[in-house]
């Protein structure tokens, strides 16, 4: 076991160059002057251009642009984000906590919520249950996110003012920065409590409640027709059908029994969604103006960014290189037939 | 199935709750945050350095809150002054501007503290104004004071070695002594009390160089000229002027800056404790934010403004004038290497343009008279523009009102392609490309209108309307290679130098990008940037305005701006020179 997981531990560097590697060579179909653009922000300085494109040697040959970005990051200079004002380490660093705890959020409801009314709906198949399920799980997947951001957030802001947009109100963000605030671990509703600032928890519960909703919605669909899919197909087991011909409870057949064996692909999914999620989720921050690490990944790429980019990219990677990981843990705990090696 | 049931009551319970319950809290709402105003716009600032910042986004933020400058604009005016850190405005009358026009005293103001309780100097003003013109980062803004003071663009060679020889000649054309500045200018330069107004922000000297900023000595040039990223400067993020506002900080995570009061500022202090300027990308929310009375005053989109009109509480000034034209360009000199599809087979076979092809005036006059410009300002600007006759913004000095002007006249458009390459256009045809910047609604629209009005000449006459990322558009721009783009230019002062050098000036942003080249343009220009009387100078302004016309390089549309905000906000006055609102006197109540 320990083995398997240092083996794959040793993976995450070579996937995480290798994705940038991928990266830069991409890059070799814009032209400098294109690369150039995120340093401009007034059409007055476009005289400079080449000024620019020579400063930050992006006339190079590739290679070389990418073995000066790799030299830095050995030295553990990651680079400068044109987009985010700050480098990209530090980038990284302020913007994946709020991001962090918009998944912890979010996650709970989609698993508890997605697999209770997954397996609900395979064991009252064809029952009014499984059709307000399918329906719900349809509806909430075929509109895209930021349908449902705005929708959320007109209703829910707009109309009742109850989720505004955004990590904290003025109050809660002035007293945040006020120097009596002392931030332990980032996550906002955490530190709010080790605080003792339980209106500050309330009101960043508040501003997560729009997005952590919208997630919920998206990401609730895939999961429950995936729990119920396996779990008829459990159902369907003699061992099932054994249990229930020894006279257990139903209660014991569906929970214990056939649910622990339907979870196989329900693992796969949920780390994907988690990794998923913790890459940043990039509309649903960008229209609830939550700052979370999608919304600068987003932006950075647009705009070009390019050690903004690959920073970003090669966090990604190590997020589902390690997600992979945890899900290959949880399944030999979860089906004894998986032998690590 | 009581879960389904609750799920339901809950449902629909929201649904009426939000349908039928409190339309918004607009109506009678009393004032959000009585003492805070909070701006929400799209956009970071890039630096918060006066040195290094050239965007509106940063300027907005610190010019005249945390930043002053000598002099200030009168009221909406934005060719008189008043005196703010100079205790009178520099003139020949008050012996403030000598005879020559190249010399120019400031008695600087006495008991001004900055933000850190420390007395300001006429040694901080000449700190500041030599530490923005060496900062001289990359397509930085250090040549709007290099330029006049020293008569240079760049403190840099070709090969990007600093030239030290500049800093003893700025120390010698700027002195300080007891509570009197002196600039000495190059060259008489008429716009020089403009560029002040705008560029001559103090910063805290002593304390600068506490913070590990430039020393003030040749020495120490070399860590300040040129800073690799934006961070590198000590006034990247921390702050200590003269304004009404303090920086408390700069918060680049949540995309927010945050000023205070300064209680202790030289005039009365400020009504407003605080100010926020926060980015929210998307208008969806922004829009929200303004409705609910989070955000009191908004960034919109001109194609936006529908959806903000009507709000409850919330009063749009429409009409501003504004220091911006946008230009239709034709390119004189098409760059074809490496292939061009934009010039189609780069011949004029009825299906392209050689890279010559708008070096005929012939070819631009048709084009002048082709488009339809009350089409192009109905629906692609909804009215708010108007046609410029030249790159001077209408109502600045120097404008000429009576200046005859093409309009849209088909029978004069096809005479002038008839007569184009003695008669070869016209029997040939053509086939082009105009680009704009995919997003540019207005921009698409007016390209639109231009090739249906061009193709409505002659069968034969093709026009293709491209839109590009604006990172590719920048690149082919600057490589000379669309044959017609559409792009705006905002002042850096408001000086007519400052338009008719980038419209056309041989080596101008977008002369030269145009391949435009008139020596008697050229002339002009420099003619009426030393010219101290404002007759003359006007009537050289006059003179290369007659020239746009005949030469006809560019047409010139003049876009106006409007403001949203809630009806709360009190104080606020439109200066088509401002970068953003002036705080300074505003209220909420």
């Amino acid at each position: 076991m320990a083995t398997y997981i240092g083996r794959r531990l040793l993976l995450l560097p070579v996937v995480a160059f290798g994705v940038t590697l991928l990266i830069f060579a991409l890059l070799q179909f814009l032209a400098p002057e294109m690369r150039a653009a995120a340093f401009i922000t007034n059409p007055n300085q476009l005289n400079a251009l080449p000024a620019i494109i020579e400063k930050y040697g992006l006339n190079k040959p590739v290679h070389i642009q990418y073995y000066t970005w790799l030299r830095e990051v050995f030295h553990g200079n990651m680079g400068w984000s044109q987009t985010a004002r700050q480098p990209v380490a530090q980038a990284i660093g302020s913007f994946f906590p709020a991001t962090l705890e918009l998944t912890l959020y979010s996650f709970v409801p989609i698993m508890l919520i997605g697999v209770w009314l997954g397996t609900a709906a395979a064991v009252h198949r064809d029952r009014m249950i499984d059709h307000v399920s399918r329906v719900f799980s349809i509806s909430f997947r075929s509109l895209p996110s930021f349908v449902w951001g705005l929708l959320i957030l007109m209703f829910l802001y707009g109309r009742l003012n109850w989720f505004p947009p955004g990590r904290l109100s003025l109050e809660a963000d002035l007293f945040v920065r006020s120097g009596q605030f002392r931030p332990y671990t980032h996550l906002m509703t955490v530190d709010a409590l080790l605080n003792g600032q339980v209106w500050i928890f309330w009101d960043a519960l508040r501003h997560l409640m729009g997005p952590v909703l919208t997630l919920t919605m998206i990401s609730i669909a895939l999961l429950v027709r995936i729990t119920r899919s396996s779990m008829l197909e459990v159902l369907r087991q003699d061992y099932v059908r054994t249990a229930r011909a020894k006279g257990l409870a139903e209660s014991v057949v569906i929970n214990v029994h056939a649910r622990k064996n339907a979870l196989i692909p329900v693992i796969t999914l949920s780390s994907l969604t988690f990794v998923g999620l913790l890459g940043g989720v990039v509309i649903t921050e960008t229209i609830f103006n939550f700052p979370g690490i999608g919304r600068w990944g987003a932006f950075a790429a647009q705009q070009l960014d390019i050690p903004g980019v690959t920073g970003f990219a090669m966090f990604v990677a190590a997020l589902t290189v390690l997600g992979n990981l945890a899900a290959d843990i949880l399944y030999a705990y979860f089906d004894p037939r998986v032998r690590l090696q | 199935m009581s879960w389904i049931r609750q799920l339901t009551a809950l449902l629909v319970a929201t649904l009426v709750f939000a349908l039928v319950g409190s339309t918004g809290v607009a109506q009678g709402q009393a004032v959000r945050n009585p003492d805070t105003l909070i701006l929400v716009r799209f956009g970071d600032p890039e630096s918060l350095d006066p040195a290094y910042a050239y965007d509106t986004a940063s300027s907005e933020i610190f010019l005249w809150h945390v930043y002053e400058t000598l002099i200030f604009f009168n009221g909406g005016s934005t060719g008189s002054f008043v005196p703010m850190l100079a205790t009178e405005v520099p003139s020949v009358a008050n012996g403030g501007i000598s005879r020559d026009g190249k010399t120019y005293t400031f008695k600087i103001r006495p008991n001004v503290k900055f933000h850190d309780g420390t007395t300001m100097t006429a040694e901080d003003v000449k700190y500041s104004l030599l530490r923005f013109m060496f900062m001289d980062r990359d397509g930085g803004p250090s040549w709007i004071l290099l330029s006049p003071i020293l008569g240079v663009e760049s403190t840099r060679d070709d090969k990007g070695n600093l030239d030290v020889s500049l800093f003893n000649k700025a120390n010698q054309a700027i002195t300080a002594s007891g509570n009197t500045l002196t600039i000495t200018l190059r060259e008489p330069y008429a716009a020089f009390l403009s560029i002040m107004a705008q560029w001559s922000m103090v910063v805290n000297r002593r304390w600068a160089i506490a913070q590990g900023d430039w020393n003030g000595t040749a020495a120490g040039l070399r860590t300040l000229n040129n800073p690799a990223k934006p961070e590198d400067t000590k006034l990247f993020s921390q702050a200590n002027g003269t304004g009404p506002f303090k920086l408390v900080q700069w918060d680049r995570q949540n995309r927010q800056a945050i000023l205070e009061r300064n209680d202790t500022y030289w005039r009365q202090p400020a009504k407003l404790r605080r100010v926020i300027y926060r980015v929210v990308e998307d208008f969806g929310p922004r829009r929200l934010m303004l409705q609910q009375g989070d955000a009191d005053i908004v960034s919109v989109n001109r194609v936006e403004q529908t959806q903000v009109e009507g709000l409850p509480g919330v009063r749009i000034v429409d009409d501003l004038p504004q220091l911006v034209v946008t230009g239709i360009f034709m390119n004189l000199k098409i760059d074809v290497s490496g292939g061009n599809p934009d010039v189609g087979s780069g011949r004029l076979d009825g299906n392209g343009v050689p890279p010559d092809f708008f070096a005929d005036v012939n070819v631009r006059r048709g084009i002048a008279y082709a488009f339809d410009y009350a089409t192009a300002i109905r629906d692609c600007n909804r009215n708010k523009a108007a046609v410029n006759r030249g790159p001077i913004p209408k109502g600045m000095f120097g404008y000429n009102p009576n200046q005859p002007w093409y309009t849209t006249d088909r029978t004069r458009a096809e005479a002038a392609f008839r007569e184009a390459r003695g008669g070869q256009v016209w029997a040939n045809g053509f086939k082009f490309t105009i680009a704009f910047n995919s997003g540019n609604t207005t921009r698409q629209c007016m390209a639109q209108v231009l090739k249906s009005n061009v193709e409505a000449l002659n069968p034969k006459f093709k026009v293709d309307v491209r839109g590009v990322t604006w990172a590719q558009y920048l690149s082919l721009y600057r490589q000379s290679k669309l044959p017609m783009w559409i792009i705006g230019w905002a002042a850096d002062y408001p000086d007519p130098d400052n338009f008719v050098t980038p419209f056309q000036h041989s080596k101008g942003t977008y002369g030269s990008a145009q391949g435009y080249n008139n020596p008697q343009v050229d002339k002009l220009i420099v003619d009426a940037r030393n010219e101290t009387d404002p007759a003359k100078r006007r009537a050289i302004y006059f003179q290369l305005m007659k020239i746009a016309y005949d030469d006809i390089t560019t047409l010139y549309l003049q876009p106006t701006g409007f403001i949203v905000m809630r009806s709360w906000v009190r104080g606020w006055y439109n200066n088509p020179a401002f970068f953003g609102p002036y705080v300074y006197p505003m209220a909420k109540e």
